[in-house]
């Protein structure tokens, strides 16, 4: 049987663009609406998509094989990890995985808060 | 050619019951049996209020309908989407409360009953009719079913659905009658900025020479894509492109996920503000409604509103104010193409008698073409192959990540809009908390009034 393989694309602005230089993560960028839009695509082997899909059940799997719906709070630490392990590789889930109890607190607790950016909005 | 012109109101004149001397409300309110205004709650969390009704009742939002419908009237809507008066109308519209409330009111026909909101006089209500209803009779024939109404319902409306649920929700005692508002309310910021009824929606279309105007539906903050299908729809038109877009929000409560009220009204308002469309051609408005996502049924409603407040064009998109698959993706579409006999339309709204006369421009979908490097309209762009779509939920995960989306996605400025009202909430998007505290402040306040008691 062929195992499907699934997707996670980081989206990043220009602060987390400054947290991968020199990482050598700057050249696994791919770009979306004319180069406007960069994400880092990070390859997840079915049997680790399942147990995402375990641990967090508003997560689904769209047409493209991406997983999307997924909590903030795992995506933010998915993309700390990224950049603590310089990697795209397996061994940046499982230690995501480490902290899932952690995880999913927040997790659980994001539809009451969702801490907001810090920018100026007085011009609106 | 024939030059358009602002279409009349639905039904021929706007319903204007709004009391606004003072002695005279004072009189008309004097002496009646008060009734607290309650939502109405599913699962301890409310879903719907009245007021925003009576409010679009009696400013004209919904003209020729003026009050709460009489059994006979929501029956005619239920089964041909038309009033006692012919008048094409989509949805009924009822004052409904419990058993319990009924009898401690001790009213019946012929009495006038005085509404509070905030805990202030708000309205009156003449009955002319006390009624029961099956909640889920109502719910199920104002949605249709895939037996009754093959040609666009897909499969059973169910709990999942809010405008369902709003219906099935109500109390089953009816009042029906004339509302008459007596105590004015005065909206609070952000929306005071953008209320325009009708009668004032008109005189502002009249001193910016708006001959011609499309109406643009929303419930949503907008993004690039929304502002390529504004500004591309008003090239329809006469023998010139529509003189106005006519944005009209729908607020009220609304399904989790949506972003609250106040950033829909200010990212809109965002997109004239900081020039993207001008505002000399780009106006923001609202209209009080706790939307139902009834795709073709909303539509017909949202053809009333936007023909009532003067504009000659609609645009409708695909899945039009829907949620969920119930319904065609295309059936607000179909509805205004060729009709759906199903729901009383053998011919499309707006070419049967007593119907709209708004037209309808049906679009279909702008995405990203990264070989034209631009916004490109889905049916004329050839390198569909590439299309790079700006999906709602691609932009919701960006923005609940806290990522500025780049300004080929959302406008930097309208964004701003969505961060603003997150730090009021501390949340981007409609929750239960939203609701809850949206249900106890509404939009509005009450001037105190004094009235003697019943």
């Amino acid at each position: 049987m062929i195992k499907m393989v699934h997707y996670i694309g980081l989206l990043l602005d220009d602060s987390r663009l400054e947290a991968i230089k020199g990482t050598g993560l700057e050249e696994k960028l791919t770009t979306l609406f004319g180069g406007q839009v960069k994400q880092l695509i990070m390859e997840v082997p079915e049997e680790v998509s399942k147990k995402i899909l375990a641990e967090f059940p508003n997560a689904r799997i769209d047409s493209r094989s991406f997983l999307e719906d997924l909590p903030v709070a795992f995506k933010r630490a998915l993309f700390q990890e990224v950049v603590n392990k310089k990697s795209l590789g397996a061994e940046v889930i499982e230690a995501v995985f480490q902290k899932i109890d952690e995880i999913k607190d927040l997790a659980a607790k994001e539809s009451e808060y969702i801490p907001p950016p810090d920018i100026d909005t007085s011009e609106i | 050619m024939v030059l358009l012109k602002t279409p009349p109101p639905h039904g021929g004149n706007l319903v204007d019951r709004v009391v606004r001397n003072p002695d005279r409300a004072k009189k008309m309110a004097d002496g009646c049996v008060a009734f607290d205004i309650k939502p109405t709650m599913l699962d301890g969390v409310p879903i719907r209020n009245v007021y925003r009704e009576i409010m679009s009742i009696c400013y004209g939002f919904f003209s020729p309908v003026d009050g709460s419908m009489v059994r006979n009237e929501v029956e005619r809507v239920l089964e041909e989407r038309r009033l006692l008066s012919e008048w094409v109308f989509p949805y009924p519209l009822v004052f409904d409360i419990s058993e319990e409330d009924y009898k401690s009111l001790g009213v019946g026909e012929g009495d006038r009953l005085l509404l509070r909101l905030k805990g202030q006089p708000f309205a009156v209500l003449d009955i002319d009719e006390v009624y029961k209803i099956d909640p889920v009779d109502i719910a199920t024939r104002t949605f249709g079913t895939p037996e009754r109404n093959p040609e666009v319902v897909k499969v059973p409306f169910d709990k999942k659905h809010p405008g369902y649920m709003i219906y099935r929700s109500m109390q089953p005692v009816v009042l029906a009658g004339k509302y008459t508002i007596v105590n004015e309310p005065k909206f609070r910021n952000p929306f005071d900025k953008f209320w325009f009824p009708p009668a004032k929606c008109r005189e502002a279309f009249k001193e910016k020479g708006w001959r011609t105007a499309i109406a643009h539906q929303t419930r949503n903050v907008p993004h690039v894509g929304h502002e390529a299908l504004m500004k591309n729809a008003a090239y329809t038109g006469d023998v010139e492109p529509c003189r106005g877009i006519l944005v009209n929000a729908i607020i009220g409560a609304k399904r989790r996920g949506d972003y609250p009220d106040e950033a829909i009204l200010e990212g809109h308002a965002a997109v004239n503000r900081f020039g993207y469309i001008k505002p000399e051609r780009h106006m923001v408005t609202f209209t009080l409604w706790d939307m139902r996502y009834g795709n073709p049924i909303e539509s017909l409603l949202h053809g009333i509103i936007r023909q009532n407040m003067g504009c000659t064009h609609h645009m409708f998109g695909r899945d039009h104010a829907a949620v969920g698959e119930y319904y065609d993706m295309y059936a607000t579409q179909i509805l205004w193409t060729k009709g759906i006999p199903s729901f009383g339309f053998e011919a499309p709204p707006n070419e049967v008698d007593y119907g709209l006369k708004i037209i309808p421009q049906n679009m279909a979908e702008f995405w990203y073409c990264p070989k034209c490097q631009e916004m490109v309209y889905s049916e004329t762009c050839g390198h569909v192959d590439m299309k790079q779509k700006l999906s709602g939920s691609f932009i919701r995960g960006m923005v609940a990540e806290g990522i500025f989306p780049p300004n080929i996605i959302m406008r930097n400025e309208v964004y701003k809009a969505i961060v603003k009202w997150w730090k009021v909430y501390g949340y981007p998007f409609v929750n239960p908390k939203y609701l809850e505290e949206k249900d106890k402040n509404l939009e509005v306040d009450l001037p105190p009034m004094e009235v003697s008691k019943g």
